[in-house]
């Protein structure tokens, strides 16, 4: 279990089975499993009965906090974020916290701020209006 | 955080599946076996996305099953110390409260939570500040981190927080009335 306790995510250690995931934001999430849902309504006339509470929770989870509901936003989000060399599981978390503020966002990602980055504050200000540019027009 | 990864099962199947459709039996097998389960290590399988490689078959000695290792694309739920997340409330108590996010249970103690929140024993138990102006209860939505997860056998229980800069209650269920 030593892996185990080296784990932290504001690190950016998620152990090797995690390190070359794709992490998927929120929106992202909806729109696969909203796309299994009808899938399965071509089969079954209750499809939401046939599948585990897991997926159901899920499902209600993502659709109640993803801040981007239009399946084109989501990919601008990820294309805005993905510019920035960063890493998935940053991308993925400011996508769905959708931080105000550059201090808000740091202290949401604080590996942004590591040694070694190129990422000032403009550099993420800049992200953040984005953002919040496809939010308004969205 | 909800990951896309492959994932790789060795999968029992009986010969009188043997034929044409032996594909598609293998993969209805899987969703049935491996969705909405939970492993400490790979967390809540949610939803299988497709199949990436079935390897050869291997007929087991003894009872006539082939088994085929199979490498399968699916989106998966794993908490992660450390890691800042949205939550619902589901149940306030004196000792703290619960929060779901997604398939995956947050405990946050009520050492947890801010000085001053208080805990008030009303018709729905909640957390509230001295000026009323912040108040946590079922059904509202709150910032979370993670500092801590307890794995089980088939289920991933969390300890978070909300004593941090930028946590806390984000919507409140009864504020609009």
């Amino acid at each position: 279990m030593s892996g185990e306790e080296e784990e932290n995510a504001s690190e950016l250690k998620l152990g090797e089975d995690f390190v070359k995931a794709k992490c998927l934001m929120n929106g992202e999430v909806a729109m696969i499993l909203e796309h299994r849902l009808e899938q399965l309504q071509q089969v079954s006339d209750d499809p939401l009965n046939q599948m585990p509470q897991v997926f159901e929770k899920s499902l209600q989870y993502v659709k109640r906090f993803s801040r981007y509901k239009n399946p084109d936003a989501v990919r601008q989000v990820r294309e805005i974020l993905s510019r920035h060399e960063l890493a998935e599981f940053e991308l993925s978390v400011l996508g769905n916290l959708c931080p105000e503020t550059v201090e808000e966002a740091i202290a949401m990602v604080p590996s942004l701020k590591d040694k070694g980055r190129d990422l000032d504050d403009e550099a993420i200000e800049k992200m953040l209006t984005d953002l919040a540019l496809v939010k308004k027009f969205e | 955080m909800f990951f896309h990864i492959i994932l790789e099962r060795n999968m029992q199947l009986h010969p009188r599946h043997f034929g044409p459709r032996l594909r598609d039996k293998l993969v209805s097998k899987l969703m049935k076996d491996v969705e909405g389960t939970c492993s400490g290590r790979h967390g809540f399988v949610v939803a299988i996305m497709g199949i990436e490689h079935v390897g050869k078959g291997l007929i087991r000695d003894g009872t006539g099953f082939v088994t085929f290792p199979v490498k399968y694309k699916c989106v998966v739920f794993r908490p992660f110390k450390g890691e800042i997340l949205e939550a619902v409330v589901t149940m306030v108590n004196k000792m703290g409260f619960f929060a779901e996010a997604g398939p995956v249970q947050v405990f946050v103690s009520n050492h947890l939570i801010p000085d001053d929140m208080e805990f008030q024993s009303a018709d729905t138990p909640n957390y509230t500040t001295s000026d009323n102006s912040v108040k946590i209860q079922k059904d509202s939505e709150v910032r979370l981190k993670i500092i801590g997860t307890r794995v089980d056998a088939t289920e991933i229980f969390c300890i978070g927080t909300i004593k941090d800069d930028f946590l806390g209650v984000i919507s409140d269920p009864g504020a609009a009335s």
